[in-house]
């Protein structure tokens, strides 16, 4: 009887060590590696095109004798133990834009085995020409709207770490020209001056955007330094000890009201420094930084004042504070993809507005680029309430990123762009290469 | 009782040794496994590899063509091109002598050596390698020192055959192309043929029109030169072949001077976007203690995206080299950022005439090139390969990238 039950045990014991058996297959060592064949097929369709070869090849006719071509060289360039399979579909759009592949041809040497990957790569027609037109900001609405950028050479940074004020003017107009019919660098707070005074001859002054690079420090020219021919609208003797030059920011603040102005603050706490590396050479922003003098927080109170077209008056309450990591909007990340500008999702703000300012100085607030935290705006539009004149505002800490400024700006002006159709039929073809490996491996 | 004993010692043993064969059978699947993993390891580390080297560009990005910072990051890909596209000069730049005895000494006995890319002496410019980038400084800058070893080969797709075939009554050269031993058909040829003929004192070599054939069902093409006539002719030819986006270069070159009498380039250094060259008389290399002397005349092409030929003017284009009694050289220099061909003619003592064709960037003239250690360094029992196409000035190459480890 126990000789029974032993032989049951073994049995048990024998099938379940066969079972195991049958459910552990592992590969030989051997076949750890094979070429890795998508990559190879990659490469391939790659250098293939690198000339322009394969872009004109697929879109011939098929009795021509670019397609015997394209065969002999890909089988010269494949080692001989690899077959391959090139197929080209050809993609066409319905009226609702659904794009569908059709197989329009294909070459191939050999069957394949159960060993074979490929990959894809699209190509456009040499014979189409893809634009991206983008519509100028105003357009839409017969307005002639100007940018000017500040890229005064008599000025200084801060909070820029690592660029210029100059550097991040020419990028910004690297990004920001095409959308506009006028674009203008105003290269000296001398000019500065002519546009405060509505005596500049470039651009169009009314409704125009002006960008300041300059991170915290705001351009001041000459005049309105203390001394100078305007220095009434620009410095104020009775406060801050020695006095100070809030008041030259109610002035650009009326005058954005005026002129129905967007004032764009790239980063940082807006208005806290005036620049000038003349009228301020021997004074520095307390981090060693020379030709400028702080304003501090009574910079933007200033400025939303004179936006609000109320009198001057000195107030130095904080208006700006950190909130940490921000995230874009979903309207900010869905037009990334339409303009193309993308900037990390995820910021630091270390000087976001509070939204206290928006009932405090009559303000709407549009364009938000990234989402509110303990109720301050990180990157918004602030337009006020009776139509004239903004404030685009970029609390980030430093460095600067001037990508999250232009789509700020975008997403407020929201001009179209108008593309070619990619997937409009005839213009682009997909080409997938499938490449097998005979022999083993 | 004692049948149940028996029964108990009976199913013991039968037990011990199912558990026995079980186990030995167990452990050669977990050694098949464990060497299966190890396997894949060696080959991510392959692919990792050949991405690292194939598609970034090193740090500075262009390594290959200033030597002024030092080498911070390992990497081949053409900054200019991106993709699956090579510096044609940043594989320039690599050590690939595998000895000493490799390296060529100038001047004689000054222990300055000088790295030669090409399988061929004489066909490329050679490099100093005090700027050459050693086996031993990409592997600590790829991170796999001591862990992995490496080879890299980057051999061209085509392979391009030039013979001549007949000089009576004029030249007629041979051109058969060939891709994975196939030959084919078909296949454009751009080419130019620089006659070298004698002149007083330096001999005189030409700008010459640019060719046009097409191989036939053989994969040859007879190629005639009516102008060219003579016993002994001299000159170097250089083809480009095209065939549905794949190309390939070869070239051939005929002399009726000593191999001892041709001019040698040697990378003096590299300064404001130029490179400079010593043209040295390769006698003070081979045969120092040999009296010879050579009039040469140098002129630079550079080789546009299409295959054509430009002619740059450079200085010193013209000049006498001696070896033996004095040291002699001369210098000129190129533009460091543009691919091209050096086509230097010579002429010896004795109104021998030659002329030889240096690339500066290997595609210029389908160099192929072989860097890292060689698979006998040991520890190792499998080699993982990886194989990519890519291009070199245009040129179609094949690179392959052998990786196995070295912690046995």
């Amino acid at each position: 009887m126990r000789t029974v039950e032993v032989l049951f045990v073994i049995i048990i014991l024998l099938g379940a060590f066969v079972i195991t058996t049958q459910f552990a297959v592992l590969p030989p060592p051997s076949q750890a590696f094979g070429t890795n064949l998508r990559e190879l097929s990659q490469s391939t369709l790659e250098t293939l095109d690198a000339q322009g070869t394969l872009s004109e090849t697929v879109f011939k006719a098929y009795d021509d004798s670019a397609w015997g071509d394209l065969q002999k060289a890909l089988s010269a360039s494949l080692p001989p133990n690899i077959v391959y399979n090139l197929s080209i579909y050809d993609l066409t759009a319905n009226s609702q834009g659904v794009v569908t592949y059709q197989l329009a041809n294909s070459i191939s040497d050999a069957g394949f085995g159960a060993d074979s990957d490929a990959s894809s790569l699209m190509l456009t027609s040499p014979n189409v020409t893809f634009t991206q037109d983008p519509q100028k900001v105003g357009e839409s609405t017969g307005q002639n709207i100007t940018l000017y950028i500040l890229n005064c050479s008599d000025a200084n940074g801060w909070w820029i770490t690592g660029y210029t004020g100059q550097s991040l003017a020419a990028d910004i107009y690297d990004l920001l020209s095409p959308y506009f019919t006028t674009t203008v660098l105003i290269n000296t707070t001398d000019q500065l001056g002519s546009l405060l005074d509505n005596s500049l001859s470039e651009g169009t002054i009314p409704n125009a955007v002006v960008l300041n690079t300059f991170g915290e420090s705001v351009p001041i020219p000459d005049d309105y330094c203390e001394g100078g021919s305007h220095d009434d609208e620009g410095f104020d003797p009775a406060h801050d000890d020695d006095g100070t030059y809030a008041k030259y920011f109610h002035t650009l603040g009326s005058l954005t009201r005026q002129y129905n102005w967007t004032w764009v603050s790239i980063v940082g706490y807006p208005f806290y420094y005036v620049t000038n590396t003349d009228c301020f050479d021997d004074k520095q922003n307390t981090y060693g930084i020379y030709g400028m003098e702080d304003v501090r927080r009574a910079g933007v109170n200033a400025f939303l004042q004179g936006l609000d077209g109320a009198a001057y008056s000195y107030n130095d309450a904080s208006t700006a504070s950190g909130v940490g990591v921000v995230q874009l909007t979903s309207e900010a990340l869905d037009r990334c993809n339409y303009y193309g500008i993308y900037p990390a999702p995820y910021q630091t703000s270390s000087r976001a507005l509070t939204d206290d300012i928006l009932d405090d100085y009559h303000l709407d607030r549009f364009a938000t680029v990234f989402d509110l935290k303990s109720g301050r705006i990180a990157a918004a539009t602030f337009r006020h309430q009776a139509g004239n004149g903004a404030l685009t505002a970029i609390g980030l800490t430093r460095i600067p990123d001037i990508r999250v400024t232009a789509l700020a700006l975008l997403m407020y002006y929201n001009p179209t762009v108008y593309r070619s159709e990619f997937g409009a039929s005839g213009t682009s073809r997909l080409v997938t290469l499938q490449l097998g490996q005979q022999g083993g491996t | 009782m004692a049948g149940a004993t028996i029964d108990h010692m009976i199913s013991l043993t039968i037990l011990i040794a199912a558990l026995l064969v079980a186990m030995m059978t167990y452990n050669g699947l977990f050694a098949s496994a464990i060497d299966y993993d190890r396997n894949r390891q060696v080959a991510n580390k392959a692919i990792d590899l050949m991405n690292t080297m194939c598609l970034s560009s090193g740090n500075p990005t262009d390594w290959g063509e200033n030597a002024s910072s030092p080498v911070l990051g390992f990497g081949l890909q053409d900054p200019r091109v991106g993709g699956y596209a090579l510096s044609p000069y940043s594989i320039m730049r690599l050590n690939t002598a595998s000895s000493v005895s490799q390296l060529v000494e100038y001047p004689p006995d000054s222990g300055v050596f000088y790295n030669n890319i090409s399988t061929s002496y004489g066909h490329a410019i050679l490099t100093p390698i005090g700027d050459c980038i050693n086996y031993t400084t990409a592997a600590e800058l790829l991170g796999i020192n001591g862990t992995y070893g490496f080879n890299v080969d980057v051999t061209p797709t085509l392979d391009v055959t030039v013979k001549q075939d007949s000089i009576d009554p004029h030249l007629k050269l041979n051109v058969t192309v060939s891709g994975s031993g196939m030959p084919l058909s078909g296949a454009t040829l751009n080419y130019y043929l620089f006659h070298v003929e004698s002149g007083t004192p330096f001999p005189s070599i030409t700008m010459p029109p640019r060719g046009i054939a097409q191989t036939g069902s053989s994969g040859s093409v007879d190629i005639e030169f009516p102008d060219v006539v003579g016993t002994n002719p001299v000159y170097s030819f250089i083809v480009y072949v095209s065939l549905g986006g794949v190309n390939g270069v070869g070239y051939y070159t005929c002399n009726t001077v000593d191999d001892s009498t041709f001019v040698v380039p040697l990378i003096e250094g590299y300064e404001d976007g130029y490179l400079n060259l010593i043209l040295a008389h390769s006698g003070e290399i081979l045969n120092p203690s040999e009296d010879a002397t050579a009039y040469y005349n140098a002129s630079f092409y550079t080789l546009t995206s299409d295959f054509h030929l430009q002619q740059c003017v450079i200085p010193n284009s013209t000049g006498v080299l001696k070896s033996g009694v004095e040291q002699l050289y001369n210098t000129t220099r190129i533009y460091a950022s543009e691919t091209g061909l050096l086509v230097i003619s010579y002429v010896d003592d004795e109104d021998k005439l030659g002329s030889v064709i240096v690339p500066w960037g290997v595609g210029a003239l389908g160099v192929s090139a072989s860097f890292g250690s060689s698979f006998g360094s040991g520890g190792y029992d499998f080699v993982a390969t990886e194989l990519r196409q890519v291009t070199i000035d245009g040129i179609s190459y094949q690179m392959k990238v052998s990786t196995w480890s070295l912690s046995g």
